[in-house]
């Protein structure tokens, strides 16, 4: 992205107005909320629209238009830090000259340099992610498929503290909203506990924090992730309790980097997500940098892979233990059971299945691709001519070419 | 471009409004016709209509005014400059023309020229640079609590409120455009005190400003309808000779007086400018006399240069008493205030003191 040391303000507001897809106009009254009611979803993504569109004015030079709008995000939004800078700009645009996003008295400048560098920080995130949207009807790329039983994905893109929410239609994927989201204070990549890192990796939502539970602190509510993860556990990784979570009473947003691992949202675009996305079935990529791909070059891309899963199954189907066998990893673990171990459970699920044939059903492919290849697969498994089955879950690996299970389990 | 479209519209409703009001009904209806024509989009009638007046009435300030707004809508922007510019000459008193400059030298990128204008008209009256001064000081408060939420600092400064200066007096140049009678405020031609505002001297009157431009260094500044108050006729100045029953050297001596009043405040000698002032003098406000003159100490010396002349003087005597009229030009720094003038005398001994001073006619 191009940048200018000297006037990254006054750059990326005129950057904004070379953009030719528009912000969602917004109207103002709409957005007004008494800031002492809780958040409701239907604010979700207001505050930062009408900040946008006061930088919209602002690089369009009508400096008082701008003003009156950030006077009402303010008046909404008291604790919204960044339209706080934004509004001081513009006041002080009226009796002297601003060159700079939060062109604050030196003094000021001296006692909350911190605070300004990362609000500074936070204004070009959501510049740069609004300016730079994901072309329309591409994926990420780790969504290789979602079945019509999972309703939504969430993922992230921690280069751009950017959080997006997809919904499943018959269609595929449709992303229906993103927000700014905060990583941790270290950054991303989690090894450890306490290492105040984001983990990167593939997850799912596995539970609704009750919010009477939480402090004011984190907001509204919360939704815990399954971190550490599979392949997270298989790398020694550490650490727990990393959840997306709301912000405190005075603060809107938070910094980009201001968690100790979680992803922290403003509170209605928390309470939006609570509200709109399933436990257990949805899905949460966090990459350092989202690639957006096509929706049918995802599923080429599957395509190797589903072979692979396919002959699994046909294996399981004729019962040869041997060759279902040499579908593991030697370090494939089972909520602690060894390869060793598993092959005795494998044997049981053969002798049960009797050569019946084995549905895959709601198969979904979430591809993980850092120093390995990884592939997350959840899928229903059900003996043909029966009602139910298992929910499954494997963890596969490529090896020389080669997918291999290293964990499977029933979920 | 619709909305730019209704702004011109609305100006010239405007125009015509306080044609309306303030102008003889012959003159009111001359703007009137003008105004109707630019609005019928009929600018070059217009514009040959205005200069038809102009050549009977060529000082005429409105009608110039209409004719620099006409000049500026149909694109003849160096024209309608350099109209302003003379209106700016003739009449610098007048905020609006310069308002209007600054218009069209933001037009042209020329934002220098265009501050330096509206600045300009705001120095056109002391109330306006008072409220500006005011509005900078509410705005610089405001973007520091903004900037203090901002950056969640615990500023102890945020509860101290800025002190604003209040206007102790109504100056003259719009009261003269205002049908308010000069009684209404007592006091002389003094630059605005600062106090603190929870105590309003009684004093103090509504002023009836028109809307003080705006002076934005925002890139684009200016989208002000051009609307032009009404300029202050050709002064009515009470000018016949000195009522038949005075004494003629009475009336030199009093002239003498108002001369040396002058003079001595000019040459900012405040010992002989205080002197002026009778020992009964009626102190503005509920000012002490002390206080009083510390103010004017204050004001007086604090000015690099200081400019009084009195022209038009009047003066008519009854016995002990004497009441000087006249129209005072003061112009100190970059102010240039013109005002009616009364100064109430007493005769004291052989010496014509100030009792009274009054803004207006």
């Amino acid at each position: 992205m191009p940048r200018s040391a000297t006037l990254p303000w006054l750059t990326l507001a005129l950057l904004l107005t070379l953009q030719t897809h528009g912000f969602a106009k917004v109207n103002p009254s709409a957005a007004r909320v008494n800031a002492t009611v809780p958040p409701t979803a239907a604010e979700n993504g207001m505050a930062e629209a009408r900040l946008l569109e006061v930088y919209h004015l602002m690089a369009n030079g009508r400096g008082r238009e701008a003003l009156a709008l950030a006077a009402g995000v303010v008046r909404d939004h008291p604790n919204f830090q960044l339209a706080q800078l934004v509004y001081g700009d513009l006041l002080a645009a009226r009796i002297r000259p601003v060159r700079t996003l939060g062109d604050v008295p030196a003094e000021l400048a001296t006692a909350g340099a911190n605070a300004l560098g990362e609000l500074r920080e936070e204004s070009q995130k959501r510049v740069r992610s609004l300016r730079e949207p994901p072309r329309a009807g591409t994926i990420p790329s780790q969504f290789l498929e979602i079945p019509q039983k999972t309703r939504h994905a969430i993922a992230v893109d921690a280069s751009r503290s950017r959080l997006y929410l997809f919904e499943n239609r018959p269609t595929g994927l449709v992303l229906i909203a993103d927000y700014y989201t905060s990583v941790g204070k270290a950054g991303v990549s989690k090894t450890q506990q306490g290492d105040q890192r984001t983990p990167l990796g593939v997850y799912y939502i596995t539970s609704n924090v009750n919010p009477r539970s939480l402090t004011d602190f984190y907001g509204p509510g919360a939704l815990p992730i399954n971190y550490p993860n599979m392949l997270d556990a298989k790398r020694g990784k550490t650490g727990s309790g990393i959840w997306l979570h709301g912000t405190p009473r005075e603060q809107f947003s938070r910094p980009p980097q201001a968690s100790d691992g979680c992803l922290v949202m403003a509170n209605p675009d928390l309470v939006h997500i609570i509200q709109t996305v399933e436990v257990g079935s949805t899905p949460v990529v966090i990459a350092p940098q989202l690639q957006w791909v096509d929706p049918h070059s995802a599923k080429t891309e599957s395509k190797p892979f589903d072979e692979t899963l396919q002959a699994w199954r046909t294996a399981k189907v004729a019962g040869n233990l041997d060759r279902v066998m040499s579908f593991y990893t030697q370090d494939f673990n089972s909520y602690g059971k060894t390869l060793a171990q598993w092959s005795g459970v494998l044997r049981g699920e053969l002798a049960r299945a009797q050569g019946h044939d084995i549905e895959l059903k709601d198969v979904s492919m979430l591809r993980w691709t850092d120093s390995a290849d990884t592939m997350v697969v959840t899928f229903g498994e059900v003996l043909l001519g029966q009602r139910t089955g298992w929910t499954k879950r494997q963890y596969w690996t490529r090896q020389s070419g080669q997918w291999k299970i290293f964990f499977e389990g029933t979920l | 471009m619709k909305q730019v479209i209704s702004q011109f519209m609305l100006s010239w409703r405007q125009i015509a409004i306080v044609a309306l009001l303030s102008c003889s009904s012959a003159q009111a209806d001359e703007y009137a016709d003008v105004s109707q024509l630019v609005r019928a989009g009929k600018s070059s009638e217009a514009l040959n209509r205005a200069d038809q007046y102009l050549a009977t009435q060529p000082k005429d300030p409105q009608m110039r005014f209409i004719k620099g707004v006409i000049l500026r809508d149909t694109g003849k922007t160096n024209e309608a400059i350099a109209t302003f510019t003379k209106l700016t000459e003739d009449y610098p008193e007048l905020p609006e023309p310069y308002n209007n400059l600054a218009v069209l030298y933001a037009g042209q990128s020329q934002f220098d020229k265009a501050r330096n204008a509206l600045e300009m008209a705001i120095r056109t009256n002391p109330s306006y640079s008072t409220a500006h001064e005011n509005l900078g000081d509410i705005y610089a408060k405001l973007a520091s609590q903004a900037y203090n939420k901002a950056l969640q600092l615990d500023n102890t400064n945020q509860a101290v409120p800025p002190k604003l200066a209040l206007i102790r007096e109504i100056f003259s140049t719009s009261l003269a455009k205002a049908p308010r009678p000069a009684a209404t405020a007592t006091g002389n031609t003094t630059a605005p005190t600062t106090v603190a505002s929870a105590k309003p001297p009684a004093s103090v009157a509504p002023t009836p400003l028109p809307t003080p431009p705006v002076a934005a260094p925002a890139p684009k500044p200016v989208v002000t309808a051009p609307v032009v108050p009404t300029p202050a006729p050709t002064p009515p100045v009470v000018s016949p000779p000195t009522a038949t029953t005075a004494d003629g050297a009475a009336v030199a001596n009093v002239e003498a007086a108002v001369a040396a009043w002058a003079r001595a405040w000019s040459a900012r000698d405040v010992k002989a400018y205080l002197a002026s002032y009778g020992k009964d003098f009626d102190t503005p406000g509920s000012m002490s006399r002390k206080a009083w003159e510390e103010e004017r100490q204050q004001r007086i010396a604090s000015k690099a240069s200081i400019t009084v002349k009195v022209d038009k003087l009047s003066v008519s005597i009854n016995g002990t008493h004497a009441v000087a009229k006249f129209l005072q030009d003061y112009k100190a720094g970059g102010l240039a205030v013109s005002s009616h003038k009364t100064l109430d005398f007493t005769k004291v001994g052989d010496h014509w003191q100030i009792v009274k001073e009054t803004v207006g006619n």
